[in-house]
């Protein structure tokens, strides 16, 4: 059952992409499969988070090959909470799918790469074993490829292109990490590692040395200051199903991995790594926020805003203290949520006026007053407003940095919040406030039926609405589960008695 | 590039590739081969005859089935009617595709589904351990031996699903670059 149990996340979405591959002829019955799919991976994720919280973390060696040699699978709270979100996400996308992407896309294989993405999530956040994890990775890379090109407009290859290219940079940095990890302690799994690396006859350098490669790796998946350039140049160019999903799920991927590696491993020359981080960060959030401000497309300013919550999150693992690792992984669960239902919220309004541009939309409050509040109550749990999800993670995020006296870091986290406040400011006096600019007749007269698609979109996002102000209104259960998990982070020695058995 | 020479070399060739893979498919889980190999090494076979005869005839050739019937007459007995159906099937194919009161049905095989059947091997294989209380992809052997073959066991079910798979995406890639 324990067995069974951690790998229904990653069985679920595979047997659901062999099903989908077999109807590749039947567009209808590869959306149900989706759907039933995504259904039980849901299900799937909230007994295994249940089953975690009550018995501590659960692990399962694959193949029965004992701890340091075969591949272990380890879920602990934080992994269990990433694989629920990523199911919570999948759900709300494949909704969206069914009438939001157009049908030739459908057709040509769009779903059972999507369930294989989310079985790289899955694989990802649940995998002990550092190649094991590399190897996710890939399946991630080569999945958000073929979902970015497909449909082979020109704009989509160029920012497939730009992707792949400095993806592929990340992952050979990834994979001489791995060899470095490998020569100097001839272990890749995390556990045994995170022993060898607290035995005092290992080589402290080298160790850093290897932590710096996986920072550059998981820093470009991530969108880290200097490395996040790809990232606003290719994110806007799919259709917005796509681009939801990668925007909301990806990034935070690279940041779990960060951070698992970086309380884990690498944690013997701190000296080094927390002043770095926490320039980082700091960079990471201004330069975000500032490129946010100064576009004009409703894509690329959430684009951007990306890579400025991305600074939150490492801010929690500069701090290093078990408040800052919690507010990040609450940053985390609550970021995957309210930037797809952002980025969807996109979708419903250019499926409904026809652009992405702030300059050609407005008006929308009139017509769409629910998609309004929608959007009202994401953008303000973005911009961290009290009762909603995104004030309590920057709460606990600046309350462990005045526990620990950084104000530098605290201070421009809370003037990027204020510029955050001023972006989502803007996208709503466009886009929703102003009156409508040039009124184009054919947009003006919809069909009945495609007034009917446009509300079925909102099905989505009404769902997403609902987790975000779940866990911004009832947030006690959630944070003291971050917290939980953070526990579970600073003290390795669960984590390593879990896997090795001892 | 349709010449004779390598036109009747395939004909013995292609039988010699695909026993070979099957061959490497099977000792590969001690020796060196495997899966990969052995996909690789059969889908040789198709690359040659879709390079010699066009992708249209390697489809026709390899991935098509053919299933003749005729309506069942009205006072012929249930056993009697599907004996005729089975001989018409099995044993005297030739002569029977160009019968006129013949019907007959194709299913063409996509690699799409040959890539899907071998996905579904390989994960299979791995659930059988999760099913009865073991670890994902836990190993059960069976007793005996198998002369040239070796010992069966699920592991093989799992080189079987990635050999299927390998044809598969050759395949289908060398019919998208053969068309263009």
């Amino acid at each position: 059952m324990n067995h069974l149990l951690i790998m229904l996340p990653m069985l679920i979405p595979l047997y659901g992409a062999i099903l989908s591959l077999f109807s590749w002829r039947y567009v209808r019955a590869q959306q149900f499969i989706g759907i039933l799919t995504q259904v039980c991976l849901l299900i799937a994720t909230f007994l295994l988070l249940f089953d975690v919280n009550e018995n501590g973390i659960r692990t399962t060696q694959i193949g029965s090959w004992p701890a340091p040699f075969g591949i272990t699978l380890v879920a602990d709270l934080f992994s269990s909470m990433m694989v629920i979100t990523s199911a919570i996400t999948g759900m709300a996308i494949y909704l969206f799918s069914i009438k939001g992407l157009d049908k030739a896309r459908q057709t040509f294989g769009y779903y059972p790469v999507l369930l294989i993405l989310q079985l790289g999530v899955s694989g990802a956040c649940l995998t002990g074993d550092l190649f094991n994890m590399f190897v996710w990775f890939e399946v991630l890379l080569i999945c958000c490829f073929v979902l970015i090109a497909l449909g082979g407009t020109k704009p989509q290859l160029e920012g497939a292109i730009k992707y792949v290219t400095i993806n592929f940079l990340a992952t050979g940095f990834l994979l001489t990490g791995i060899g470095v990890v490998y020569g100097i302690m001839g272990s890749l799994n995390l556990a045994e590692l995170a022993v060898l690396v607290r035995t005092p006859v290992s080589h402290p350098a080298l160790i850093t040395m290897a932590g710096m490669f996986f920072l550059i790796a998981f820093g470009i998946k991530a969108a880290i200051f200097p490395l996040f350039f790809w990232l606003p140049a290719s994110y806007h160019t799919p259709p917005i199903a796509i681009s939801a999903f990668i925007a909301g799920i990806l990034t935070k991927v690279g940041m779990y991995a960060l951070i698992r590696l970086f309380t884990l491993i690498f944690v013997t020359d701190q000296e080094l790594t927390i002043p770095l981080f926490t320039v980082l960060a700091g960079f990471t959030m201004v330069i975000g926020v500032f490129g946010a401000a100064s576009q004009n497309d409703f894509r690329k300013i959430l684009s951007f805003h990306i890579v400025s919550q991305i600074g939150y999150m490492l801010m929690g693992l500069a701090l290093f203290t078990p408040l800052a690792i919690a507010g990040s992984i609450y940053f985390i669960i609550h970021n995957i949520l309210v930037k797809t239902n952002l980025f969807l919220i996109s979708g419903v309004v250019a499926h409904r006026h026809g652009s992405f541009a702030l300059k050609k939309l407005g008006g929308v409050y009139l017509q769409q007053p629910l998609l309004s509040v929608l959007f009202f109550i994401s953008a303000f749990s973005l911009a961290g407003i009290p009762p909603f999800s995104g004030f309590w993670g920057k709460f606990m995020l600046a309350k462990a940095g005045f526990e620990i006296d950084s104000f530098v870091i605290v201070f421009v986290s809370l003037a990027v919040s204020l510029i955050t406040i001023f972006s989502m400011t803007k996208i709503w006096n466009e886009v929703f406030w102003k009156k409508k600019p040039v009124s184009d007749p054919l947009l003006e007269v919809m069909t009945e039926r495609e007034k009917h698609d446009n509300r079925l979109l909102h099905l989505p996002v009404v769902m997403l609405v609902g987790f975000i102000l779940f866990i911004g209104l009832y947030a006690e259960p959630v944070v003291a589960m971050a917290q939980l998990a953070a526990e579970q982070l600073l003290n390795s020695e669960l984590y390593i008695n879990a896997v090795l058995k001892k | 590039m349709k010449t004779i020479i390598l036109a009747t070399a395939i004909r013995i060739l292609i039988p010699i590739f695909i026993i070979f893979s099957v061959y490497t498919l099977f000792r590969g889980h001690n020796h060196p081969g495997g899966g990969f190999i052995g996909g690789l090494i059969g889908a040789i076979a198709f690359v040659f005859h879709t390079m010699t005869h066009g992708p249209q005839q390697t489809v026709d050739t390899f991935l098509k089935l053919n299933f003749y019937g005729y309506p069942r007459q009205p006072n012929q007995s249930r056993s009697l009617y599907l004996m005729r159906m089975m001989r018409v099937n099995v044993w005297r194919r030739r002569k029977m595709a160009r019968h006129p009161e013949i019907k007959h049905r194709m299913i063409r095989i996509e690699s799409v589904y040959i890539i899907a059947t071998g996905l579904l091997l390989a994960a299979t294989s791995g659930v059988v351990g999760l099913l009865s209380g073991q670890p994902f992809m836990h190993a059960y052997w069976a007793d005996f031996y198998i002369p040239v073959l070796g010992k069966p066991g699920t592991p093989i079910l799992f080189d079987l699903g990635v050999y299927l798979l390998v044809i598969g995406v050759v395949l289908k890639i060398t019919f998208v670059m053969s068309e263009e």
